[in-house]
């Protein structure tokens, strides 16, 4: 596994109008490692994304790709540059079969100018990608709305990795899932990194993103509350950053206040 | 989450469960899904069952419906709704409606009549067909790009946007004929000098009493026979491939009991067909049957796994029993019911039903009702595999008995003959059935070598039947051809076959097909992975009104003349017939092959209906209800295929 810097972002902000969206972040992934992106809601995570992804622009700041600055101007060039964007509402057909989802506007054709579509190699490299991801499917034919949610976001990281990415963003994967589905993507995105992937892993749950980061970067009202390696920080100290520190405790307190009132009472 | 702990812990894991390996070829997880199971997942299945159900119906009912009169009748009738309903599935597919598409079928065949002639005082074109043609195919693909592209431009609905493109053909249609001809129909299609050419490409005609096959190959029922014996054998190979286990050595042995079995069968069969009337010759029958099921078994001893001789304990308690008993009440139900009502009373119930037809409908509806509840007691009692061999046989008895029945009591030939045999066929299919499935071992996992050369033989035997059917339509014998009316078919029912292939095939195995069901499922998904949305929507509208083009054509040189109101009205039916073959309205999920089926559906009621003696307003409350029908069946059966993991 190297450690070569794939990404590097460096104090950028984006202004819209006179809101500030985000302001100076910092952070980098490396190849075979995941940054965690923690925030609450408006947080500024998406504006994060977008910039990332090509859909909007970074008004201050620089970003660097493999030590290269650029500036992407629409999703394509992002895609291009290898930086694929896995969104929560994922961009699958439901009732279409896993391997026409997988191969979805790339699909290998044979038989020359009739694009005849090659169903047994789509078939069977769909299979074998989402094996390599960890994930067994039954059955390639069956509709991508059969799978869990689970294994719709993987057949969705599956499809990025194989066609060229190198970084891979993850909007809220775990977000609309339960316990154990979350788990399930949590292995994949550990899968994604073995295989030297850099990976953004977007997330308010920092019992999520403690299991699987090795570089964690909180947002708070569209500022860094720090970016952090693994080594320098513990799970607790994560939770209450990400929880706002004092607020927490603050709460904490009220909510204790409040019980023994109501014990009282009764 | 207790569960997650660490990340190289969680990559530990994984990479243990990496290395066990998996089952050769196959998912424990998977419950394998047998060539049956897979067929009832298929959109069109609830169309091609229903136009079982509706072809026996009509044949019973009409003497002149199994003809081959009869069915020249239906297939001229499903033609041009059949053409654009193919169309239109495609088109709905992709998450769009045409409502232009019927006024565009007369558009374009009044088009090339104007083109063509030589008109009033404001002088005609008077082009020749060979350019008049080729420029009413480029004005359809014209209107057909219009219509994508304002949908696409302007983000409307295209219901709209067609709507608006319907009204203006249809008032164009109207105007110029008015203004050309000052009739509302133009005429004169067969002045134009290179009519007879073109005539021969749209408006061809095979007559089936010139084309007489006596002698070549042995007679054509010999070659029928052939073909269908054929077709039927790489029909069972395919199911026996698709739902037994290879076993990785023949076993020799059993080539004898095979081809004693086939030998047996083969002889029953031939003995049958130089005795008159099947179904009379019990020991041919019998020996046909005996030796199918011997062959089949020895065939499946040769190539595949026996199961484990535990058969499981009887088990007849519970559902399993009650269903039981529920199917045969229902079934002597049907058959008591039957005989007390007298058949030859022509005495009418209420107003629509005379005793004969309530007896028919109580008898039929209560046996099959009864036979689908003991093949579902058979299904329930999947644990316990004597429990269901048993339940089968008792069923496929069941049949044999109703065979009997009905052939001691029926007043004409064809049920005591054809049906009987038909009914008989059924029950044996049954009963080998059952037998294979209590000594083999069904598959449960995927084989792609057995599944391929199972979709193969399947392939291959549909070919055949279609071979059979078609020869014994096309050709003619002189014993035939004597008292029999001339049957003529149209050019249009070959153009109506290929291009149902044709677009069957495009959504299947190409590209665009692939996006198609992808613009039509989800179309920012589609998008977002670079399938260009737009252009798929424009070609399929193109190709709506560039079926649109060749039915106008089709219309055109059948009349050669054109009415202005031609095909108005008729995007309705296209869309019924589409929906009646199991294609979604909201778009995304369908079939062409479906769009084709559910236009002969149509179609013979349409034609059915007369063959009966019934008055033919009767046909659109037939179409309500078969739209009906069909919609809540495909609702229940695409909840079925999604459910199904």
């Amino acid at each position: 596994m190297n450690n070569q810097t794939l990404l590097e972002i460096r104090d950028i902000s984006k202004f819209y109008g006179n809101i500030i969206a985000l302001r100076d972040i910092t952070t980098s992934v490396q190849a075979g490692a995941v940054t965690c992106v923690l925030g609450d809601n408006g947080a500024g995570k998406s504006t994060f994304i977008k910039i990332l992804a090509g859909a909007h622009q970074q008004s201050e700041g620089q970003v660097f790709v493999e030590g290269e600055e650029v500036m992407f101007n629409s999703p394509r060039e992002a895609l291009a540059r290898g930086i694929a964007t896995v969104y929560q509402d994922l961009a699958v057909v439901p009732l279409m079969s896993v391997w026409r989802n997988f191969f979805l506007g790339s699909e290998p054709t044979k038989l020359g100018f009739l694009n005849v579509v090659d169903r047994e190699k789509a078939s069977s490299i769909a299979k074998g990608e989402l094996a390599k991801m960890g994930i067994d499917i039954r059955d390639t034919e069956q509709p991508v709305g059969t799978l869990s949610g689970g294994e719709r976001q993987s057949v969705a990281i599956a499809r990025a990795a194989y066609f060229g990415a190198k970084v891979l963003i993850l909007d809220e994967p775990t977000s609309a899932l339960g316990v154990k589905q979350s788990g399930v993507v949590l292995r994949y995105i550990v899968e994604a990194r073995n295989r030297g992937l850099g990976v953004i892993f977007i997330t308010h749950n920092p019992h999520h993103a403690w299991p699987v980061g090795d570089r964690f970067m909180i947002l708070n009202r569209g500022q860094s509350l720090g970016d952090f390696a693994k080594e320098e920080l513990t799970k607790e100290e994560l939770t209450q950053l990400m929880a706002g520190g004092t607020e927490l405790a603050d709460l904490q307190h009220e909510l204790a206040q409040a019980t023994a009132g109501g014990g009282e009472a009764s | 989450m207790a569960d997650v702990t660490n990340g190289t812990e969680l990559a530990d894991r994984e990479e243990e469960e990496a290395q066990t390996p998996a089952a050769p070829g196959g998912d424990e997880r998977l419950a394998y899904r047998g060539p049956i199971q897979r067929l009832l997942t298929r959109p069109e299945i609830g169309a091609l069952i229903g136009t079982g159900a509706i072809w026996i119906v009509f044949w019973a009912v009409s003497d002149v419906f199994g003809t081959t009169p009869g069915t020249n009748s239906f297939l001229d009738v499903s033609t041009s709704l059949g053409i654009m309903a193919v169309a239109v599935a495609l088109l709905m597919i992709g998450g769009e409606f045409d409502l232009s598409s019927g006024a565009m079928t007369g558009a374009t065949g009044m088009l090339v009549v104007l083109l063509v002639k030589d008109t009033g005082e404001l002088g005609g074109l008077g082009l020749p067909l060979f350019v008049a043609i080729p420029v009413t195919f480029l004005f359809a693909m014209g209107i057909g790009w219009v219509n994508g592209t304002l949908v696409e431009k302007t983000g409307l609905p295209s219901f709209i946007v067609t709507l608006g493109t319907f009204f203006t053909l249809r008032g164009a249609k109207l105007g110029f004929s008015k203004l050309f001809t000052d009739k509302v129909i133009v005429e004169g299609l067969d002045d134009a000098p290179d009519y007879e050419f073109w005539s021969n490409i749209f408006g061809g005609v095979w007559v089936r009493n010139n084309h007489l096959w006596e002698n070549f190959l042995g007679g054509r029922d010999m070659v029928f026979a052939i073909l269908a014996v054929l077709g039927a054998t790489a029909l069972i190979l395919a199911v026996l491939e698709q739902s037994l286990t290879r076993d990785s050595e023949l076993k020799k042995a059993s080539f004898v009991t095979a081809g004693i079995g086939t030998a047996a069968a083969l002889l029953g069969l031939i003995m049958l067909t130089q005795t008159d009337g099947i179904g009379s010759n019990w020991i041919w029958s019998l020996v046909m049957g005996a030796g199918l099921l011997v062959g089949i078994i020895g065939y499946a001893r040769l190539r595949f796994v026996i199961s484990r001789p535990d058969k499981g304990s009887l088990m007849l308690g519970g559902p399993v029993g009650i269903r039981v008993l529920i199917g045969l009440g229902l079934v002597a139900a049907g058959v008591i019911f039957g005989d007390r009502l007298d058949s030859d009373s022509e005495y009418v119930i209420g107003i629509l039903l005379t005793t004969q037809g309530l007896r028919a409908i109580m008898f039929s509806g209560l046996v099959i009702l009864g036979v689908i509840m003991m093949l579902i007691a058979a299904r329930k009692a999947d644990e316990s595999p004597l429990t269901r061999f048993l339940i089968t046989v008792l069923t496929a008895g069941v049949i044999a008995a109703v065979g009997f029945i009905i052939q001691a009591e029926a007043a004409s030939r064809k049920f005591r003959a054809e049906f009987f045999a038909w009914i008989m066929l059924a029950a044996l299919v049954l009963l080998i059935a059952a037998v294979i499935r209590l000594i083999f071992e069904q598959r449960r996992h995927t084989d792609q070598a057995a599944d391929k050369l199972g979709r193969i033989l399947a392939t291959v035997s549909m070919i055949l039947f279609a071979a059979a059917i078609a020869l014994k339509l096309l050709w003619s014998t002189a014993a035939e051809n004597e008292g029999a009316g001339i049957t003529t078919y149209r050019v249009s029912i070959l153009y109506f076959f290929l291009f149902a292939i044709f677009a069957t095939w495009l959504l299947m195995r190409t590209k665009f097909g692939s996006w198609t069901f992808a613009v039509g499922g989800n179309k920012s998904a589609a998008r977002q992975v670079g399938v260009p949305a737009a252009r798929t929507k424009t070609q399929l509208f193109m190709m709506v009104s560039g079926a649109a083009w060749l039915v106008g054509m089709l219309i055109a040189f059948r009349l050669n003349s054109v009415q202005a109101n031609v095909g108005d009205g008729n995007e309705f039916l296209y869309i019924i017939a589409a929906v009646v073959g199991g294609n979604l309205l909201t778009g995304g999920y369908g079939s062409a092959a479906g769009a084709a089926i559910g236009a002969l559906i149509m179609a013979m009621s349409f034609q059915g209906i007369p063959f009966a003696g019934w008055n033919s307003d009767w046909r659109w409350l037939f179409v309500g209800v078969i739209l009906l029908l069909a919609v809540m069946v495909n609702n229940y059966v695409r909840g079925k295929a999604e459910a199904s993991k």
